[in-house]
């Protein structure tokens, strides 16, 4: 099958990996457990090539489904095809111990190594022994390459404004990139639920019959509480479904995820219960199972994410003047070839805007207050 | 006569123990942009990265607003850059505002309006020398220990903190109050089960109330989420320290904050008062949070007990860590800068409490903590949960 | 410190409380003269870590700093190490009102 289109490259070099998947980076992830080991983390990362950090402001004084969410996402995170291996940082003292934070990636068949400040005394010497077991699995990549298409991505895409340039130009981009990896036996994972909420009746008919519970507990989680993005909740409710969902390329959701779980469909759509807020949903998407993002941003937010490339997408006029070096596609003139080539182009390789500037933000969306 | 220290005296009125140059996004989509200038710019930059959102609920924005320009307003703040991208709902120029009313050189730079994020990198470094220049003009001159707000926390908390390090620390808050500072402990959750002994203390009874409503909006959360409290109080560190409950952790808790009269508490990242005695701040358990909220109030200086060994600092206030664990001071004695572990071997509470004070006074005369050799600088904001807003019935 | 310390080991801050802390690690069968009675370590007691000074039925309150800090699970003698599985909080109890259907959440 042609899924490149016409003008466009139809497949890239990917990692294979032990289950069959393919990662489009080959990372090593320090992931601190705790906000606490974060800067740890991040002077770890520092000091070895290939190596990431993913610093965020959770691991302790969290309850219930809030604590269970961030740990799910941890493992997602560690299990997806962009990571070739993870060194989790904890401090000692907190709830998400990285002990056990780490038991747990390795029975999933993470490479996975474990430190904590306490356990090695102190800041110092943990730098030094992370970076030393840091290095090891970088030194461990195999530095293989196969050849891999459309049918072996899972796309993610959040879409984090509903501008009118965004609605008009920039998500019906997206979802024709969408209905195209759909279409060639890929998978697309997306976020924004503010969309499902704000029009239960047509998220309903939308979904596999399959995935309707997991739908209807999406819409539990959030009754009666405020959209985190406020923007895209009032739009959202203002447009209809289609309007609001046009990045989803018009495909049935065959899968409704909890953020941090790993999306188990074959191909197809799935969504994540994320926000439309960039840095919280890419996390989302990528603990699915996406190897590289589509971001939507009429803003032109200009962050990547340590562990998938990030392709920039606006349709804002303004936006791409103001910041030709931090947007990919401009979709007011880009075909969906030229998206498919692009995204096709960065999965095997090329830098995309934010890795060529190389900053990247990560976040972990809350469900519950700090305690 | 009451103890001196040299600082750097604002505008205000009030004075810095440090001279930093702020560099404060105002949002999450500026974050990586203010922490990579602050990098390339070096000392005395300190960047205040965090995580709240564009767009975020009206009350959840409120406080993300009102904590980063209670950062900007900190005395140890000399000059301060606010980052935006520019589509924020929160104003970069009213924060700029807000914090040039303390009389400090304040810039704005947007990310979209300066071409991207290089061009963005590149003026946000000529902007921060700018400003580096301005308020490197400033120099020590004399202060009275009645102007010091002492920000008061506990971390990674075991049996030890609440025998040693925080009785020695509560010693060293009396000593400050009784020289007319201001002393300011918070954590919340970590009233329950203390909460009478706090009331007790209360000036009068609106205090008293407002205190008690407080711990018992924290303790609800738990039912809010449907869960026991242990699942995050005490954490698995307390208990392998040996403390059981929330309120053998509380009980010992509340007494890093000394033994004076409780004059008020206020919400999260409020202003404390200078001079003014023991005052309390809603605030969360969670450390990184709870630092950042008293240090968006004013605190100049943090004294953090830890009894496993709790690393983590601020990238505004020095924050001095004291441990009353032997072992901890033993393994992790590069982290720690006072020992109060010397209690189990005789050492009176009085006379390690005299050494924080000593420690204290030194540290906002300039001496560098351990964290801050490190440059060990955690930041966070607390967010405001949507459950909380929908339990609180507030509107977004 | 504030309180009083048996044998250099064992700390009991206050008049009123039924539990001490250890102040060292502390082997089973460590005997203690508090006040007149011996209490004798039925099992190691970590530092840090606190054990009955007087026999405690389920659900009598345990006393610690002279103020409740939970209530006994079970039966606990003296000498038994008190912690998570014999002594629990009565605050904060979500779970409890979940488990009452939330109605008076």
């Amino acid at each position: 099958m042609s899924v490149g289109g016409s003008t466009g490259i139809h497949s890239f070099s990917g990692v294979p990996r032990a289950e069959g998947t393919i990662g489009v980076r080959d990372r090593v992830l320090v992931l601190p457990s705790v906000i606490c080991s974060h800067v740890v983390a991040d002077r770890i990362a520092a000091r070895v090539d290939g190596a990431v950090s993913a610093p965020h402001d959770h691991g302790c004084a969290q309850l219930g489904a809030d604590n269970e969410q961030t740990r799910r996402a941890f493992l997602g995170l560690a299990r997806n095809p962009n990571v070739a291996g993870v060194v989790v940082v904890g401090l000692g003292c907190e709830e998400l111990q990285s002990d056990s934070v780490a038991a747990e990636m390795e029975s999933a068949g993470v490479e996975v190594r474990e430190l904590a400040i306490q356990g090695v005394g102190g800041t110092d010497a943990c730098v030094e022994a992370g970076a030393s077991v840091a290095t090891e699995l970088a030194d461990g990549r195999e530095d293989r390459r196969d050849s891999a298409d459309l049918s072996d991505l899972t796309v993610g895409v959040v879409c984090s404004d509903l501008a009118d340039s965004t609605v008009d130009r920039a998500d019906p981009l997206a979802g024709e990139v969408v209905r195209r990896v759909v279409e060639a036996g890929g998978r697309a994972v997306v976020a924004g639920s503010e969309r499902l909420v704000a029009h239960p009746d047509a998220a309903r008919e939308a979904t596999a019959p399959s995935a309707v519970s997991d739908l209807e507990a999406l819409f539990e989680r959030h009754r009666g509480a405020p959209a985190k993005v406020t923007r895209v909740a009032r739009r959202a409710s203002e447009l209809g479904f289609a309007d609001a969902t046009v990045a989803w390329g018009g495909r049935r959701i065959e899968e409704v995820l909890a953020y941090g779980d790993r999306a188990s469909i074959d191909s197809g759509l799935a969504v994540v219960d994320a926000p439309s807020e960039f840095a919280e949903a890419a996390t989302g998407l990528v603990a699915a199972g996406a190897q590289i993002v589509l971001h939507v941003t009429a803003d032109g937010i200009p962050a990547g994410h340590p562990l998938a490339p990030v392709v920039k997408v606006s349709a804002d006029p303004g936006t791409v003047a103001a910041l030709p070096d931090d947007v990919d596609l401009d979709a007011s003139a880009a075909s969906v070839d030229d998206a498919l080539s692009r995204l096709l182009a960065v999965a095997g390789g090329e830098p995309s805007c934010a890795e060529e500037h190389g900053l990247s933000e990560f976040a972990i969306t809350r469900v519950g207050p700090s305690m | 006569m009451a103890p001196t220290f040299t600082g750097y005296r604002r505008a205000d009125g009030r004075v810095g123990v440090r001279n930093h140059v702020a560099v404060i996004p105002t949002s999450v989509a500026a974050s990586s942009v203010a922490d990579a200038i602050a990098s390339a710019a070096g000392s005395p930059a300190r960047a205040t990265p965090h995580q709240m959102g564009t767009s975020q609920p009206r009350p959840a924005r409120e406080q993300t607003e009102r904590v980063l320009a209670g950062v900007g307003r900190n005395p140890n703040v000399g000059a301060a850059l606010v980052v935006e991208l520019g589509t924020e709902d929160v104003d970069a120029e009213s924060l700029a505002d807000e914090i040039a009313e303390t009389g400090k050189a304040v810039e704005t730079l947007s990310i979209r309006e300066v071409g991207g994020t290089r061009a963005a990198l590149a003026r946000g470094e000529e902007l921060v020398a700018d400003l580096a220049d301005e308020a490197g003009r400033a120099r020590r001159e004399e202060a009275d220990a009645s102007e010091l707000v002492f920000g008061v926390e506990c971390g990674g908390s075991d049996a030890t903190s609440g025998i040693a390090a925080n009785p020695a620390v509560g010693n060293a808050c009396d000593r400050l109050i009784d020289d007319g500072g201001t002393a300011s402990f918070s954590e919340t959750p970590e009233f329950i089960g203390a909460e009478h002994i706090l009331a007790e203390r209360c000036v009068d009874d609106g205090v008293r109330e407002r205190l008690l409503d407080r711990v018992s909006t924290r303790e609800s959360m738990a039912e809010l989420m449907g869960v026991d409290l242990r699942g995050a109080q005490p954490t698995p560190g307390n208990q392998e320290g040996g403390l059981t409950t929330i309120e053998e952790k509380s009980l010992g808790a509340i007494s890093k904050g000394g033994t004076r009269p409780v004059r008020g508490i206020v919400d999260y990242a409020e202003q404390l008062p200078v001079g003014g005695g023991l005052v309390l701040m809603d605030t969360p358990g969670y450390d990184v949070e709870s630092v950042v909220g008293k240090v968006a109030g004013g605190a100049q200086i943090v004294a953090f007990t830890t009894g496993r060994g709790s690393t983590t600092g601020n990238p505004i206030a020095p924050v001095i860590k004291v441990t009353g664990n032997p072992k901890t001071w033993a393994r992790m004695a590069n982290n720690v800068d006072v020992n109060a572990s010397t209690v189990f071997g005789g050492e009176s509470i009085a006379a390690v409490g005299e050494r924080v004070y000593e420690a204290l006074l030194a540290v906002a005369d300039g001496r560098r903590t351990e964290a801050e050799r490190r440059r060990l600088e955690e930041f966070a904001v607390n967010e405001i949960q949507p459950n909380e807003l929908a339990d609180a019935g507030a509107d977004a | 410190m504030k309180g009083r310390v048996f044998d250099e080991a064992a700390l009991v801050m206050s008049e009123r409380d039924n539990v001490a802390t250890a102040v060292d690690d502390l082997d089973e069968g460590r005997e203690f003269d508090v006040d007149g009675s011996t209490v004798r370590l039925a099992e190691a007691v970590p530092f840090g870590h606190k054990f009955a000074l007087a026999p405690l039925d389920a659900g009598d309150e345990v006393y610690k700093y002279g103020e409740v800090i939970g209530r006994a699970m079970a039966a606990i003698e003296p000498g038994e190490w008190v912690h998570t599985h014999n002594c629990e909080s009565t605050r904060g109890r979500g779970d409890l009102a979940a488990a009452e259907g939330g109605a008076d959440a």
